[in-house]
């Protein structure tokens, strides 16, 4: 379904503070699987999603999605394949349009805008059937400007969106990371349910090791830029979130073990 | 009682131009200064066909395809050349000076004897009143200024449903979410920068119309008259946004239209009560200024008397 080969990103390229983001980073997502991806801050995971989503050009390497090379492809374009959910609830949504209308914005996601109506009865009459769904009583608020609502029950509504013309790749980006523990929660079992209804290709960011170990069925860990860990099958369905945190301990010592015996070195040698 | 029946129908014929700035200023919060060439644009279009003896109708509606155009080049400009808003509109304001000369012709373009709109309102004026002159609430009234405020009220009623049905449709949508969230619009499918390219044709569109209409109203043409023209345009839409207070598109066009005709009124009667005509465009500035700054400035004045 995706398909990333030696994908490279570099920042602020040839000034002091160049970053080597995505250092060739290969990855091979099937149909209906549900990957999450971990790392610590830096290590390149929002990078290799928006990389993806066409935020911006990769410097190098190839980017497929459904069979369709997407390397060049701009954001918009790439967005008739894909659903998305910020970390920022109040990205997803436009706050001083209804909740109605953004649903129906999101209904025609990828799908030509013309001259026809936003909101025909019979849409109106589906959003607010589909609404009531996620048991949030936000069907009696289908007028009101998105912007008054929660962040909780916005990121909400932007996941519906998301997937609401069903996506071929579903883009999550540390989705619950700004929400109260309650909410995060209730996005956290939402998202369950929506991609297992669905069958959806997913793609979820995470910094919560514990949703990386309850949530999908493999595990990408990323350090650096670099794929270190690539956790599915059966070794996927015994990890636990502390061998998750017991990795990463070992790679934070290690990069301090390799510091300190460069140090070493150059004192020694140089 | 002529002095406030010309403040209402100005008032009205620039609401035009101010229901484009309201797309650019705030569907788009883009400054788009193109409109002080474009409303120009307009009347110079107007007027040349006018004078050519080209039916009004049509001058009227080429004169919306000319700003169209302006309007097209500002959005290219800015999208594709990634030149910064303000001066991809001061670019094409300025191109324009020069390209309204050359549809002129020269400075300054009387219609007195062209068939124009202004011919039709009168005849509406005598149709309805009977004769030359009118009473309006006791006052006598020329045909002609009845007529006209009657033309330009059923012209204005009629663009504001159209763009309050356009800005219901599904590109009118993407449009005004292309102004609230970039970020959220570009995921679902959407270039915004050909949105802002149709919405700053839309709005300069518009401005040109006013244009159109204004010569027509007044009589000629003139090379200078759009000088200062998007302050006026956005003292209506703050004005109307103060008096209406609501976000939603039928409330906001109906706020824009209702500030201009409060401020052009406003304006009648400073002029009335001795205002310097030369000081118009300073006390207009002076004005948007204060709408500008003092709703954060009162803010903090709250706060701090919340704090003490």
């Amino acid at each position: 379904m995706l398909q990333l080969r030696e994908l490279q990103k570099t920042f602020f390229a040839g000034t002091p503070n160049e970053v080597r983001a995505l250092r060739g980073v290969s990855l091979q997502i099937e149909e209906g699987s549900f990957v999450t991806v971990i790392g610590t801050n830096g290590s390149g995971k929002s990078t290799l999603l928006n990389a993806v989503a066409g935020s911006f050009f990769a410097d190098g390497g190839a980017i497929t999605i459904a069979g369709r090379d997407v390397t060049r492809w701009p954001e918009h374009r790439r967005a008739a394949m894909i659903g998305r959910v910020f970390q920022n609830p109040f990205s997803g949504t436009a706050p001083t349009m209804t909740v109605s209308e953004n649903l129906a914005l999101a209904a025609r996601r990828g799908l030509a805008r013309g001259l026809g109506s936003l909101l025909p009865v019979r849409l109106q009459n589906e959003l607010r059937d589909r609404v009531a769904t996620l048991n949030m009583q936000l069907e009696t608020r289908m007028h009101n400007p998105i912007g008054t609502l929660s962040g909780g029950q916005r990121q909400a509504l932007t996941l519906l969106m998301a997937t609401w013309r069903r996506p071929e790749l579903l883009l999550l980006d540390e989705h619950t990371a700004a929400l109260d523990p309650k909410s995060a929660d209730q996005i956290v079992r939402l998202t369950e349910r929506i991609v297992s209804q669905h069958r959806l290709t997913t793609l979820m960011v995470t910094h919560s090791m514990q949703q990386a170990a309850t949530l999908g069925d493999r595990i990408v860990m990323m350090n650096q830029g670099l794929i270190l860990a690539d956790y599915a099958g059966t070794l996927r369905r015994h990890i636990r979130a502390e061998d998750l945190v017991r990795r990463f301990d070992e790679i934070r010592r290690d990069e301090q073990l390799d510091a300190s015996a460069a140090e070493m070195l150059r004192e020694n040698y140089v | 009682m002529t002095l406030l029946l010309s403040a209402w129908t100005i008032g009205l014929i620039l609401s035009l131009l101010a229901l484009g700035i309201y797309i650019s200023y705030r569907v788009f919060k883009f400054a788009d200064i193109t409109a002080d060439g474009s409303i120009t644009f307009g009347a110079a279009v107007a007027a040349a066909m006018l004078t050519h003896g080209r039916h009004p109708l049509a001058a009227s509606g080429a004169a919306f395809v000319a700003g169209a155009l302006a309007g097209t080049c500002t959005g290219v400009l800015h999208t594709r050349f990634k030149i910064n808003q303000l001066l991809s509109g001061i670019l094409v304001m300025t191109a324009l000076y020069s390209i309204n000369l050359h549809v002129m012709g020269q400075s300054n373009l009387p219609l007195l004897s062209a068939t124009t709109l202004a011919t039709y309102a009168q005849d509406l004026g005598r149709w309805i009143s009977g004769h030359d002159s009118a009473t309006l609430m006791g006052w006598p009234v020329s045909a002609r200024d009845l007529g006209s405020l009657l033309l330009a009220a059923a012209i204005v009623l009629v663009i504001a449903a159209i763009l309050w049905l356009f800005f219901n449709t599904n590109l009118g949508s993407a449009m005004r979410a292309s102004g609230d969230n970039e970020q959220m619009i570009r995921a679902l499918g959407v270039s915004v920068g050909n949105m802002i390219v149709i919405g700053l044709a839309i709005a300069n569109g518009l401005v040109a119309f006013a244009g159109a209409l204004l010569a027509q109203y007044q009589g000629f043409a003139d090379v200078q008259m759009g000088i200062g023209m998007i302050v006026w345009g956005l003292a209506s839409v703050i004005i109307g946004r103060a008096l209406i207070g609501s976000d939603s598109v039928g409330a906001a066009l109906t706020g824009t239209i209702l500030g201009s005709v409060l401020f052009r009124l406003i304006i009648a009667l400073a002029l009335r009560w001795g205002l310097n005509p030369n000081d118009l465009k300073l006390v207009t500035a002076i004005f948007v200024f204060a709408a500008l700054v003092l709703p954060s400035a009162m803010q903090k004045v709250r706060r701090h008397a919340a704090a003490s």
